[in-house]
């Protein structure tokens, strides 16, 4: 393989990683590529791509809150080399290490002035929910004032590497005040890794179309009539996931493959030696098991 | 180089388990050197191969490779054919194909579908070794119901002390599930179109697709001593202890993919309201200092 057939299967294990294991993903990277500087140059892309798709949460300068790397949160026109993020709820600008996840350079950010009543008002109703439901979650909200939308993101982390688990919860909200309508995803992955690798990765998409009541509220009664729609939908969410977990376990593992053979009893394998298959075995279900 | 064969499977203990062929491919090519050892090593799911000569199918994995072909247990031929493919010595054939036929067995009575294959080899020190694999894959009669798969591995190793045999099991299981839904289908009634002025309330959902997969594998080990009155003895042996085994790890993968897994969702997001649990317990508490003072 050559070096960049190398960086790009080096960046697919890293865009790959399971919550909160990016390090670890990382130094096994460095010891298989075994070749520092080709990678670091090289697999900054993917890293940046990682953290901005993971909602990536960042310790805002001058505050005691976190925020969100993500798209959403990137400043609109900036080079990729001195690419910003912003934080709108402490209006602060900032750049963003990708490798070290710091941040720098804090600079004041001038909201729109339109907007920032009902982007305030969600934030706060945001917050709100936050502490209802999560353990431990990070929101943002962003306000895009040319399309008259507002983006909701919210991210919970849970990194347990003493007990070999982690997981993550990413949900987006797409507010848009013109076609009246939310559209969202919500998306969990968890990793268990004790003596194995097991894996949970849903995706779910919605769209919902928003009473104009809602839209034409004061702000603050429109964001929290928009954050019930939301905790329903949520709720609604992870209850139908309690579903599936019930018809994958009753339908699905149950069918694969049976606690006990229907005699209820282990095989007997002495007889199983002394038998041969086919008709012969069908017709002696007695056979198995000492009954 | 300990080192790199150490981080390339602390590496696939990582990525998710969907694309190991993909990954174990990927480090191939970048460590061609230590093919054999990722590959010795590694997992991945078992192919299903038909055997040209019985018609019945079998299960193809590392162990019964020999360059490009793989060797059925049915007709212990190769496909594609090899004139010097390796093959057990007639003394080990004998027990292979008794063991095959018990595990296919074993099979019917707990998979009830599914293929079944065992191979073995002769080993340096004198005793020798083997694999019993099985799998069954489950496709949904409609879209919404859930599909799955599950591959079991059991490498064993077996070693003859006078009347005595001592066996070394190493089993893993690979087990996936899927459920996809999409509001289209899911619910009729509930889909409403892009401008329809249909009698549900506004709020309601018109659109949702989701998927849920939940997949991996997990691995255990075992040694055990067992009385060897005669050569079958060796396929009774075997067959309790991965029966053993694989009721062990069934229980386990329960554990794990229902339990273990669904409580770390619940540790991101709470169902219940948590601020009105914590006034509530904060309320409790109060009530119970007014109680003892």
């Amino acid at each position: 393989m050559d070096s960049t057939e190398r960086i790009q299967a080096a960046s697919s294990f890293l865009l790959q990683s399971p919550p909160g294991e990016i390090n670890d993903v990382l130094n096994d990277v460095r010891t298989i590529i075994s070749d520092d500087d080709l990678l670091q140059e090289g697999v900054l892309p993917a890293l940046r791509e990682y953290n901005i798709a993971q909602f990536i949460t960042v310790d805002v300068p001058g505050t005691d809150h976190q925020s969100i790397v993500s798209e959403a949160a990137r400043i609109a026109g900036e080079e990729e080399d001195e690419e910003r993020f912003v934080d709108p709820r402490s209006k602060t600008s900032f750049r963003f290490d990708h490798l070290t996840l710091e941040a720098s350079d804090p600079q004041e950010v001038e909201p729109n002035e339109d907007t920032e009543p009902l982007r305030a008002a969600l934030e706060t109703s945001a917050l709100t929910y936050l502490s209802s439901h999560y353990h431990g979650g990070v929101s943002a909200v962003f306000a895009t004032p040319e399309s008259n939308q507002f983006t909701v993101q919210i991210v919970a982390n849970k990194y347990n590497p003493s007990n070999f688990w982690a997981g993550r919860w990413r949900s987006e909200y797409i507010i848009n005040l013109d076609s009246h309508t939310i559209t969202g995803k919500v998306l969990v992955n968890v990793h268990y890794y004790e003596q194995g690798n097991v894996q949970l990765s849903t995706s779910h998409d919605l769209s919902l179309s928003l009473p104009a009541a809602v839209v034409t509220s004061a702000p603050p009664a429109s964001a929290s009539k928009i954050f019930a729609l939301i905790e329903s939908e949520e709720t609604k969410y992870q209850t139908s996931l309690n579903d599936s977990y019930h018809e994958m376990g009753e339908k699905t593992f149950k069918g694969l493959r049976r606690a006990l053979p229907m005699t209820r009893q282990k095989l007997d394998w002495d007889k199983v030696l002394g038998y041969k298959l086919g008709a012969e075995l069908a017709a002696s279900k007695g056979v198995f098991g000492n009954a | 180089m300990a080192d790199l064969v150490d981080s390339m499977l602390d590496l696939m203990r990582r990525l998710p388990p969907t694309r190991v062929e993909e990954n174990v491919a990927a480090l191939v090519g970048i460590c061609p050197d230590y093919a054999d050892d990722l590959l010795g090593s590694v997992d991945q799911p078992l192919q299903i191969l038909t055997d040209r000569a019985t018609g019945k199918e079998y299960l193809a994995c590392d162990y019964n490779r020999d360059g490009e072909s793989y060797r059925s247990p049915w007709s212990n031929e190769y496909d594609p054919p090899l004139d010097d493919g390796t093959t057990p010595t007639p003394k080990l054939r004998k027990l292979e194909i008794t063991a095959n036929e018990a595990f296919d067995t074993y099979r019917e009575m707990y998979y009830e579908g599914g293929v079944s294959s065992v191979y073995l080899w002769d080993l340096d020190d004198g005793g020798f070794a083997g694999v019993v694999l099985f799998k069954k894959v489950m496709n949904p009669s409609t879209t919404d119901e859930p599909s799955g798969s599950w591959d079991s591995i059991h490498v064993f190793e077996a070693s003859e002390r006078g009347r005595q045999a001592h066996y070394k099991l190493t089993s893993t299981i690979m087990l996936q599930l899927v459920t996809r839904h999409n509001g289209d289908s899911e619910n009729k009634e509930d889909a409403l179109p892009i401008g329809s002025s249909g009698k549900k309330p506004a709020n309601e959902g018109w659109k949702k697709d989701g998927e849920v997969n939940l997949s991996g594998s997990m691995t255990r080990q075992t040694e055990q001593d067992c009385p060897l009155h005669e050569a079958s003895s060796h396929i009774t042996n075997t067959g309790k202890m991965i029966e053993e085994m694989e009721i062990k790890m069934r229980n386990l993968l329960q554990e794990v993919y229902f339990g273990k897994t669904r409580d770390i969702v619940y540790d991101l997001r709470s169902v219940d309201d948590l601020d009105k649990a914590r006034r509530q317990r904060e309320l409790q508490k109060e009530l119970v200092g007014f109680i003892k003072r």
